[in-house]
């Protein structure tokens, strides 16, 4: 049933974050800030070598120094495989990780853990550990990783849980070949074909808080974690199946979470936690310092695209062939996944194709693992196609806008991709019910004022400003995978309590399930209690990834919702003794003829009076589609000629995410989305040295955006509904990341002719380039 | 040793060790609003203020702190309230791990400045990391405070 | 970081004797960058208690007190009445106010940081370092001094002068350090050019200031012949955040903008 939206009072309507102001105020608790007093306190030690074998190790006299209480080696800890990768059940990532293992295969990979009763004492502790290692050579080109003589993973006891491509010994975490049509055929009858190929980087995270979890027992000798984490119920999972304990046995409680981004979906020290509480029976703290967050968790995967795209004379694509590798570092978490979006969230863009075909495979290297991070896929597949969209366009002698407007998704239309790929497993096959994309690259031209900007403006002798654009999509949730619930308290007084799964990590999921529930229910937020999320106390959520929250969670909010109004109006018809038909709700007040009762009385009545009885509805969703929202960007970029140093004056979107349940919120996603794919397209470059050591492990060597780097962002939202979404609504939480690569690649290219095929675009490699080309 | 300094207008004495850092100290004492996201000066969450001028406490020494006032979050409720306001109005509050020491830093901007610049705001807030916001956000709530009586 | 011993002292003479007293006693300035270092240290001397927070002028120099916070140096009235705000200009790109409310110039300066944009702000300029017990020495001199100096640094001396100052730090986002960084100016007529972050620390390019200092006539070509030798004597290297061909590229640029600028 379709909603209208002018209607709407609390959803689509101006309305402050639920928990803005406490958190502002400092009252907002966090992970360690809930940490028992007296926890332990758990560091590791890490790999000095990118790729090693503990030939020997003795901890005895770090057990020995007063203070310590635990001390773990890969000895002391069950030897079970699994995936960190915090995905449903089973995982489509490779089991390749062992809480410790004889083998060490990044620098920073954990060697062993010390448990001590202040930080001081256990950084000694580690020091007092003794390793002998054997240095085994490391791969550190992922270009060679495939068949190297190295193997990373060369000990049994790992595997695959269903085939996924998995061949550890030529260093393969997994693989993916399709193809519809055939590509070979069609590009003989392209009259033009581009054929490029694309790098792109290991962006960090570098959410604010580090990853943080502790851990203790509570009055039943139950394992409660604390855990900042974005899939709470994956992680109860996950820790009874490694730690061969029974479900029952634990609770994950994620409190205010300090950004996730996709950093927070696996799992960081929350094993080792629950091990030294376990066996120690004492609580215990983890917090990771900023070195580990950068050098010991996970980063995007980096990437290699080579696009081939075939056209014919009026601009129509034909056929889009595109190999793709993918370094997913030391373990396979997420590998397939993010590898299949590079095809499934970005080439049905394309949908006119006679033909395409994508294909490649992820490799193993001694690199800081790679893993989930906000546009998995999708920012490195756009990067490449939206690029060379570009390159064609020249070639074919027309305006890339045009191109796109010629080739691009329309409403009412499909990709026979979707049906084939899935997130590593087949897809669903989805018409566009909305797809509102031709408005984005319209109204977005228009905010440039591209027809009178593009390609070039010249400045001065040195300065000149260049225009570039991109198009991109994503998903909402996995269909019959992804699955929210949500319940609904009412309390006396007339106020609803809604505990939810749904991991609010920042994002303002709390806030936006609160107004859902409330545009129902025809109340005011201030009217909802919202908790989330608890595997104890809230129903099963998958967890914030995916863009999946607003769509799957909170469609099983609003479920729950139209649940709870049926059922308070069959409640006050019984009062009334009228029929429930009749009764009509404001949200305060049931009215039926001359007869009503107000919400307060009812709700009051039913606990203390008559009609004695708990109302609380429960309702679960999962997708049977996965809408994609679509976004338009363009920018406008000032470059320096001499330099090569450059400015993003102003960063244009037009997005189409369905109804903005909240628009603020919407657009602090877009723009927030944006800020990081520009920080990937620009400023974010990972260094290594020869030995594998990370040498961009902090924020003076690891550059995100500040203030002072964004200049003008401009974001709008196109008038969409998606019949299927709550209230009509699409996600939004990936989708700006997506366009920065690729946008500042072709704004640069026009400013100055230079096409830079590897992330970050440094002022370096322009001027570089500008030289070749004055050659 | 013992330090003796002003936490909110109330006097303190702790215990300390002498190469601690305040950040530690007040965290220790309870003090849960200091947020450390990088504990090495570089990020700016646990900013609070040292005699009226923004500082990070992951970077200053406690034991040079003897006889000074220092304002946490908790000094200055009212105020961060308004704030809250002007970032909720933009859009500019997400995971809130930063926001806190954008308070203080805010607060202490429009004590110190009449009407500043956006360069001046610039210059003030750059070293306040926000990876979630677009941080235009920021920009436009802090200009928007700015003008509150 | 192990501290045994926080010592607040109670005169120059007092902080001298203390540092004196064990290899690894250290003075602390603002505690930015022993943090940074982490290293295990004695005691800490304090000289926050010294009155070294000061910036007062004579008729010739403006002394600024070692312990002066970059805040304080930035915001000061005397600092920016100095040759177009310059000096000001390059500490006011460091980090955000409450890092430079925190760092101290005595700090910024003593360590002879590679990528310190106090130290080729400065360099510039006629400025000497004022030691206890009793010494001075050039900023130049104290840059190439050999060996750590046993001598606690008390004020920084910048002789006035009229004439324009211009700053350019190469940067990838405002919280990097500089990856090349340039102080340039014109005082009384006379040129001088420093470019620090080469990645070495900031040094005098003197044979392009030799050569225009000796020009009777100065044209944009000049400037870009000065820019030239800049590139050539100074030694540029590679490492993580540019190559020796950028860096060298950047200096030809930069330099011969800076002139352009203070020439105006």
């Amino acid at each position: 049933m379709a909603v209208d939206k002018k209607k709407l009072k609390v959803v689509n309507n101006i309305t402050p974050s639920v928990d803005g102001k406490g958190i502002m105020q400092g009252r907002s608790f966090y992970t360690d800030d809930l940490a028992a007093q007296g926890s332990l306190v758990i560091k590791i030690l890490r790999s000095p070598h990118a790729f090693a074998h503990i030939e020997s190790i003795d901890v005895s006299e770090a057990q020995k120094l007063n203070g310590v209480a635990l001390v773990l080696t890969y000895k002391d800890v069950p030897h079970v495989s699994f995936s960190r990768a915090g995905q449903g059940y089973p995982e489509p990532s490779p089991h390749d990780k062992f809480i410790l293992d004889e083998y060490v295969r990044y620098v920073g990979d954990e060697v062993a853990m010390v448990a001590a009763v202040d930080e001081e004492t256990a950084n000694e502790a580690i020091k007092l550990i003794k390793v002998e290692y054997k240095v085994l050579d490391p791969v550190l080109d992922f270009e060679t990783a495939y068949e190297n003589k190295s193997i990373i993973h060369p000990e049994d006891g790992i595997c695959e849980m269903f085939p996924i491509g998995f061949e550890p010994k030529k260093n393969v975490a997994a693989a993916y070949e399709m193809e519809v049509g055939n590509v070979d055929e069609e590009f003989k009858k392209s009259d033009v074909i581009v054929e490029e190929t694309f790098y792109s980087q290991a962006q960090a995270h570098a959410m604010l808080e580090p990853h943080s979890s502790n851990a203790r027992l509570d009055e039943h000798n139950r394992l409660v974690i604390y855990s900042s984490t974005q899939t709470p119920f994956h992680m109860r999972r996950i820790l009874a199946t490694t730690l061969g304990m029974p479900v029952s046995q634990i609770r994950v409680i994620k409190p205010r979470v300090g950004g996730g981004f996709g950093g927070k979906q696996a799992f960081h020290g929350e094993f080792f936690c629950a091990l030294t509480t376990l066996k120690t029976h004492r609580p215990s703290r983890f917090v990771y310092t900023r070195e580990e967050v950068f050098g010991a968790s996970y980063t995007r995967h980096p990437m290699k695209i080579s696009m081939k795209i075939g056209a014919m004379k009026d601009g129509r694509i034909n056929a889009i062939d595109c190999r793709t590798l993918s370094d997913t570092g030391a373990y396979g978490e997420h590998s397939l996944t993010v590898f299949m979006i590079v095809g499934s969230k970005v080439l049905p863009l394309y949908n006119k194709v006679d033909a395409v075909k994508f294909g490649g495979r992820v490799v193993y290297t001694n690199h800081v693992p790679a893993g989930a991070y906000r546009g998995y896929g999708a920012i490195q597949g756009n990067y490449a196609l939206e690029a060379t969209i570009d390159i064609l366009a020249e070639k074919l002698n027309m305006n890339p806008k045009r191109v796109r407007e010629i080739n691009s998704m329309k409403e009412k239309e499909t990709s026979p991709i979707f049906e084939i790929m899935g997130e590593g497993t087949k897809g669903t096959a989805m018409i566009m019910e909305s797809c509102k994309l031709p408005y984005c690259i319209k109204r977005g031209a228009e905010l440039i004022e591209w027809e009178k900007n593009w390609p070039r403006k010249k400045i001065s002798d040195t300065k000149v400003r260049g225009y570039g654009m991109a198009i991109a999509m994503q998903g909402s949730g996995i269909p019959f995978m992804d699955m929210g619930s949500a319940s609904i308290k009412l309390n006396d007084g007339g106020s609803y309590m809604v505990t939810v799964g749904a991991t609010d990590i920042g994002q303002g999921s709390d806030t936006i399930i609160s107004q859902i529930v409330a545009e129902e229910l025809g109340t005011t937020v201030d009217k909802i209690i919202i908790y989330s999320s608890d595997t104890d106390l809230t129903p099963f959520d998958c967890g914030a990834y995916a863009s999946s929250t607003t769509y799957i969670s909170g469609n099983a909010a609003w479920k729950a919702a139209q649940k709870m109004r049926a059922r308070l109006i069959k409640e006050a018809s019984t009062f009334m003794e009228v029929k429930p038909e009749n009764v009509e709700f404001d949200g305060k007040t049931f009215v039926s003829g001359d007869k009503s009762i107000s919400l307060v009385e009812l709700s009051t009545k039913m606990l203390y009076n008559a009609n004695l009885q708990q109302v609380q509805v429960t309702e679960s969703y999962y997708g049977h589609v996965s809408p994609p929202p679509f976004m338009a960007a363009y920018a406008e970029v000032e470059v320096d000629l001499e330099t090569g140093e450059y400015d993003v004056l102003n960063y244009v979107t037009v997005t189409d995410c369905g109804t903005t349940i909240n628009p603020m919120l919407a657009r602090g996603q877009v723009e927030g989305g944006i800020v990081q794919g520009l920080g990937m397209a620009c400023f974010e470059d990972v260094k290594y040295d020869k030995k594998g050591n990370l040498l961009s492990n902090n924020f003076l060597t690891y550059h995100i955006p500040t203030h002072k780097e964004i200049h003008k962002l401009t974001t709008e939202f196109a008038d969409s509904y998606e019949p299927t979404g709550p209230f009509g609504a699409k996600s939004v939480g990936e989708i700006g990341i997506d366009t920065p690569p690729a946008v500042i690649c072709n704004a640069i290219y026009n400013a100055t002719g230079v096409r830079i095929h590897k992330l970050p675009i440094t002022p370096e490699k322009i001027l570089k380039g500008i030289k070749e080309l004055k050659k | 040793m013992i330090v003796n300094f002003y936490l909110n207008n109330v006097e303190v004495s702790y215990s300390i060790k002498p190469g601690e850092y305040l950040a530690e100290t007040l965290r220790r004492h309870g003090v849960k609003s200091i947020k450390v996201g990088c504990n090495e000066s570089s990020c700016g969450s646990c900013t609070l203020l040292i005699e009226g001028k923004p500082m990070m406490s992951c970077s200053v020494l406690t034991a040079s702190l003897e006889g000074k006032h220092i304002t946490t979050v908790e000094g200055i409720q009212e105020e961060a309230a308004k704030i809250s306001k002007c970032f909720s109005k933009q859009g500019a509050d997400q995971c809130g791990f930063c926001n806190v020491g954008f308070a203080l830093v805010i607060y202490a901007l429009k004590r110190e400045y009449k009407n500043p610049t956006d360069e001046e705001i610039n210059n003030y807030i750059v070293g306040n990391l926000c990876r979630c916001s677009g941080l235009q956000s920021h920009m436009k709530a802090i200009k928007e405070y700015l003008k509150e009586e | 970081m192990k501290v045994n011993e926080y010592y607040r002292a109670s005169s120059l003479e007092d902080a001298y004797r203390k540092l004196q007293e064990d290899p690894k006693n250290q003075i602390i300035a603002g505690g930015l960058w022993i943090k940074k270092i982490g290293q295990d240290c004695n005691a800490l001397v304090d000289l926050s208690t010294l009155g070294l927070n000061k910036i007062s002028e004579t008729k010739d120099e403006v002394i600024v007190g070692s312990m002066v916070t970059q805040r304080d140096f930035e915001n000061s009235n005397v600092i920016r009445s100095l040759f177009n705000d310059s000096l000001a200009f390059s500490v006011r790109e460091i980090m955000g106010v409450n890092f430079r409310n925190i760092a101290t110039i005595g700090g910024s300066i003593i360590g002879r940081y590679p990528f310190s944009d106090v130290i080729t702000g400065l360099l510039p300029y006629d400025v000497s370092l004022e030691f206890y017990p009793e010494q001075k020495m050039s900023l130049e001199d104290y840059l190439s001094y050999k060996g750590k100096i046993n001598a606690i640094l008390v004020a920084i001396h910048i002789k006035k002068g009229s004439g324009k100052g211009f700053y350019k730090k190469v940067k990838t986002t405002a919280l990097d350090f500089p990856i090349i960084n340039f102080g340039i100016a014109k005082v009384n007529g006379e040129y001088r050019i420093a470019v620090g972050a080469r990645p070495l620390t900031g040094a005098l390019a003197h044979k392009a200031m030799d050569y225009l200092n000796s020009q009777s006539k100065l044209d944009q070509e000049s400037y870009k012949k000065a820019a030239e030798i800049a590139a050539e004597e100074l030694m540029l290297l590679d490492n993580k955040d540019a190559s020796k061909e950028y860096r060298t590229d950047l200096v030809k640029v930069y330099v011969r903008r800076g002139l352009e600028e203070v020439s105006k």
